[in-house]
């Protein structure tokens, strides 16, 4: 084996130079701003829930609206800040209150005024619609954070993807809470609760596949 | 050189400021500024190594894992920023990542005994043969104490008889009775138990 004197030697004699990463801070901006163009498009392609203008009215749309926007937010700062290896692991728990503002969004809208399922209501068509949005929103949304990230090739992938997954789920359901009506409790439950749940579980057990560790995978940094 | 406090950051003010120095011009490409930042920064590291309990050898390849981690994140560091908690962060990810590699081979790995062995020719590898060899050392281990000191040391360690009998004190005469002895008793025992 070769001694760590040579090690050096090799690694400084292929030294080229390194595009420096951005601030995290900036990079979150920069997801954020592509997170909202992608739900302005889809909101274009699909269209607004009809019931907005009354929904706007209602505080418990504003908490669940504004939680999935404040998780999502928070989570993708954080994401971005812990997958550089100078900071904290405590930047993990910043999404955190948010994800509970919107989790009690969901009971407060939801369990406090049940609105049982209509009869003969297309309970099907409007769910089959609504992971599709949901879908749309997360594919482009993933795919953009898991290439972003990336480039620091964290050193804590586990921790960075769970993360990153709340990011993602916490636009996707903003996403779908602006474009459609479901007005059965149970259904809001399912399609926003189960949808993000999923997101939330595959990001962290998938999205963990190529962000890092950073030997193994070549020398020269992704730039 | 932090390598007495390996526990902590880097945290002398000219360390840090020599350091994130030769991280800029190498983030740059000067080859000069970077080669010194890594031979300045492996005593650190390898004092962080040792203090997480790493063998010499484990701690030299931990050392180059560091080496080879910040060289493909470079592009990661602020030079804004201090770099000993950068470097620290690199070091300690890493050495962790290796101690649970480490954890996770021990739970899975069993010791070798001796029919696992193998040797260049075919009939050393039979287990038959190793079954004869710990029969011999039982057999050997039954004889009387002068005689299975003969065996041990004539036969086993092959020491001449001169040799054996300046360790022995006995004559060499008696070594050889003792050891026409013994190897006439192991062949009654060995065929006895075959």
């Amino acid at each position: 084996m070769a001694t760590t004197e040579d090690l050096i030697d090799s690694l400084a004699g292929r030294l080229t130079p390194v595009r420096r990463l951005r601030p995290p801070t900036i990079r979150a901006l920069g997801w954020i701003a592509l997170a909202t163009l992608v739900i302005v498009l889809l909101a274009l392609l699909r269209g607004l829930r009809v019931d907005l203008r009354e929904q706007l009215r209602e505080p418990a749309y504003w908490v669940q609206v504004g939680g999935a926007w404040l998780t999502g937010a928070t989570a993708t700062l954080a994401a971005f800040e812990i997958s550089l290896p100078d900071r904290s692991r405590l930047w993990a728990a910043l999404p955190l209150p948010a994800a509970a503002l919107w989790l009690y969004g969901f009971a407060f809208g939801c369990l406090a005024h049940w609105i049982a399922i209509p009869a003969g209501a297309p309970i099907v068509e409007d769910s089959v619609r609504c992971l599709e949005t949901i879908v749309m929103a997360t594919v482009p949304l993933a795919l953009a954070l898991w290439l972003m990230l990336r480039r620091a090739r964290p050193l804590r992938p586990g921790g960075t993807a769970w993360v990153a997954a709340l990011a993602v789920a916490g636009f996707a359901d903003v996403a779908h809470l602006l474009l459609h009506v479901v007005q059965a409790s149970l259904l809001v439950l399912l399609v926003n609760l189960i949808p993000m749940t999923v997101i939330v579980l595959a990001g962290a057990f998938g999205g963990r596949h190529g962000l890092g560790p950073a030997v193994g995978r070549g020398l020269g940094p992704t730039v | 050189m932090p390598a007495e406090d390996p526990g902590a950051a880097p945290s002398t003010a000219a360390t840090r400021d020599d350091w994130s120095l030769l991280m800029a011009r190498g983030q740059d490409g000067d080859e000069r500024a970077y080669r010194s930042l890594l031979l300045g920064i492996s005593p650190y590291v390898r004092a962080l190594a040792r203090q997480a309990g790493l063998s010499p050898t484990d701690c030299e390849d931990a050392v180059q894992d560091v080496l080879m981690t910040i060289h493909a994140i470079r592009h990661t560091y602020d030079p804004t920023r201090p770099f000993g908690p950068w470097l620290a962060g690199v070091a300690r990810n890493r050495l962790a990542d290796r101690l649970r590699r480490r954890a996770r081979l021990w739970a899975r790995e069993t010791e070798l005994t001796v029919e696992h062995e193998t040797f260049v020719t075919v009939e050393t590898n039979s287990i038959e043969a190793a079954d004869e060899a710990r029969r011999l050392r039982a057999a050997v281990a039954q004889l009387p104490q002068g005689q299975r000191e003969a065996v041990e040391l004539l036969k086993l360690k092959e020491l001449s008889l001169k040799e054996a009998s300046a360790l022995t004190g006995q004559s060499e005469a008696a070594l050889k009775v003792a050891v026409h002895r013994a190897v006439k008793r192991l062949r009654t025992m060995l065929s006895g138990d075959a």
